[in-house]
């Protein structure tokens, strides 16, 4: 297995063929060549990695081995809080992001044996699907500089692709990590609403947040997931679900899974390079023994619609102190976003929180009945030029970065577990992505289906920024 | 707060949304039942009764 992965460098790490701190010392020497371009950190904890891969050394040393991921470099969003470190939620006020609950799910990486390299871009309060940040800088893609890395854990997704670390958090409350996965060519997987505890991360929409991991493959995404997942006294909304051992079934294969091609809404007014190749990724997989058929959806515009304004409302009372004290330091475009949701009354905020109920009740039943997975695009359109976004008004800035999650945001709204996988790339050189949708609870059959995919079509030995 | 006129037209257009789509609840539809959903609890409370016009 590569070191490039985290399952390869974990093992190497456990075979002693490489050290926490050489690992460590690896991520350095590719962040110092390259994140002056890509901007994938806020903050860069050089000092703290060494330091813990010293001691991670000591201990393997003599044989006290900590969990899966002993001396394993990774990076988190800058929403999620670490005793030690800033969290700044990609604005400039830090001070206004203050708490004394560390993030359950980095603190579950850490304590697995994993090492934090710092804290990651995103986009200000991750109100945002470009990965574009003006306090910061501009997250760049990987594979083709100028370009839009996606939003908001743009910095998890980039540094993944650039192998700045092996794997990263993410958050996603319309897309967030499908779409810079999407993007840059990595896996993430957003997991059943509850899957993955939300305590000591910057809320954004409680209703629709939810953290995951973002990885170079399928496997890595699973050993990550299993270790981040389960119950938390600190999450009322966390799962009490018992976790699966994800990696354990990901040689399984597709052999008679049933998939599903939308003929509604996820094709339409997408970009042909990037259907084709999702229904390329199809016939691939039917191939590998699954079944797949077209078949007709609820339409998504209504939980589209919905999950929009119950994100609108929350993130508006959830920051109101900064929109109310600091509104000149807000970018204008997540201003304005705020500003909206203060108009929502009670009664279509409540409304649409039944609604949700009643749409999502509906859509499981009617969709997996048929199909066992959805598979559809993650972006309708290849990443965009960062030059271009900048001359957007306000408005028009808004309303394009509405379209591009509106592929993802309806499984928000439906709490559904979804996973981004790379099936190729535009004849620009950026990457293409297929987007997986299961039954709730169900990750393992999306990552045991990106593994199969992965494995057969072998995109992930193609890396961006090779020395 | 005041709201510009470009979001009062976006306010006005999501209300018009919920309104709509809000015709067809149930009387017995509340937001737990999202977590009933995906959970895979059963479907019996609420039923498919929908709820009386808002005017009548």
């Amino acid at each position: 297995m590569s070191e490039e992965s985290l399952a390869g460098l974990a093992e190497s790490i456990r075979a002693r063929r490489i050290s926490p701190v050489e690992a460590v010392e690896r991520c350095l020497a590719r962040i110092r060549k390259w994140d002056g371009r890509l901007h994938a950190f806020i903050r860069l904890d050089e000092e703290g990695a060494l330091e813990a891969a010293r001691a991670l050394e000591a201990d393997a040393a003599a044989g006290r081995w900590r969990g899966p991921f002993h001396g394993v470099p990774l990076g988190f969003k800058d929403l999620c809080h670490l005793h030690g470190l800033p969290t700044s939620c990609g604005t400039r006020m830090p001070e206004y992001f203050v708490s004394a609950q560390e993030c359950s799910a980095a603190r579950r990486l850490l304590d697995a044996g994993a090492i934090s390299l710092g804290k990651l871009n995103m986009t200000e309060l991750a109100m945002g699907a470009y990965g574009d940040n003006a306090h910061h800088g501009d997250v760049d893609n990987p594979w083709l500089a100028g370009h839009a890395a996606g939003g908001s854990s743009s910095g998890s997704a980039a540094g993944v692709a650039a192998g700045f670390f092996a794997g990263a958090i993410g958050s996603d409350t319309g897309g967030s990590i499908r779409l810079p996965a999407g993007c840059c060519g990595v896996v993430g997987i957003k997991p059943t609403y509850g899957r993955v505890s939300r305590a000591g991360a910057m809320v954004l929409s409680w209703s629709m947040d939810h953290l995951g991991p973002l990885a170079w493959t399928a496997r890595d995404a699973a050993l990550m997931l299993k270790v981040m997942a389960g119950s938390d006294p600190a999450d009322a909304t966390a799962s009490r679900r018992a976790v699966p051992d994800y990696a354990a079934g990901l040689e399984g294969g597709v052999a008679g899974v049933r998939i599903g091609l939308p003929e509604n809404y996820f094709f339409e007014g997408v970009d042909e390079e990037i259907g084709a190749g999702v229904r390329q990724a199809g016939r691939q997989l039917e191939g590998l023994g699954a079944r797949v058929s077209e078949i007709r959806v609820p339409d998504p515009r209504a939980m589209t619609d919905v999950a929009m304004l119950i994100t609108r409302a929350e993130a508006s009372t959830i920051h109101a102190r900064v929109f109310r004290e600091r509104p000149q330091d807000l970018q204008p475009v997540v201003r304005a976003r705020l500003q909206v949701g203060f108009g929502i009354s009670a009664y279509d905020y409540l409304q649409a929180l039944r609604l949700r109920a009643k749409l999502t009740r509906a859509f499981v039943r009617e969709v997996f009945a048929e199909v066992d997975v959805l598979l559809t695009p993650v972006i309708p359109e290849s990443p965009p030029a960062l030059a271009a976004l900048k001359t957007a008004t306000v408005d028009e800035f808004n309303t394009r970065a509405g379209r591009f999650s509106r592929l993802t945001r309806p499984f928000n709204g439906l709490g559904l577990p979804a996973i981004s996988v790379p099936c190729g790339f535009t004849a620009a050189g950026l990457p293409l992505g297929f987007q997986a949708v299961g039954r709730p609870f169900d990750e393992s059959l999306l990552l045991r289906l990106g593994h199969t995919y992965q494995e057969a079509a072998g995109w992930h030995h193609r890396r961006p920024l090779v020395d | 707060m005041t709201q510009p006129k470009e979001n009062q037209v976006e306010l006005a257009n999501m209300a018009g949304i919920i309104e709509r789509l809000a015709g067809e609840l149930a009387l017995g539809e509340e937001p737990a039942r999202f977590i009933a959903a995906l959970e895979g609890l059963p479907e019996d409370e609420g039923g498919d009764e929908v709820e009386a016009p808002r005017d009548e």
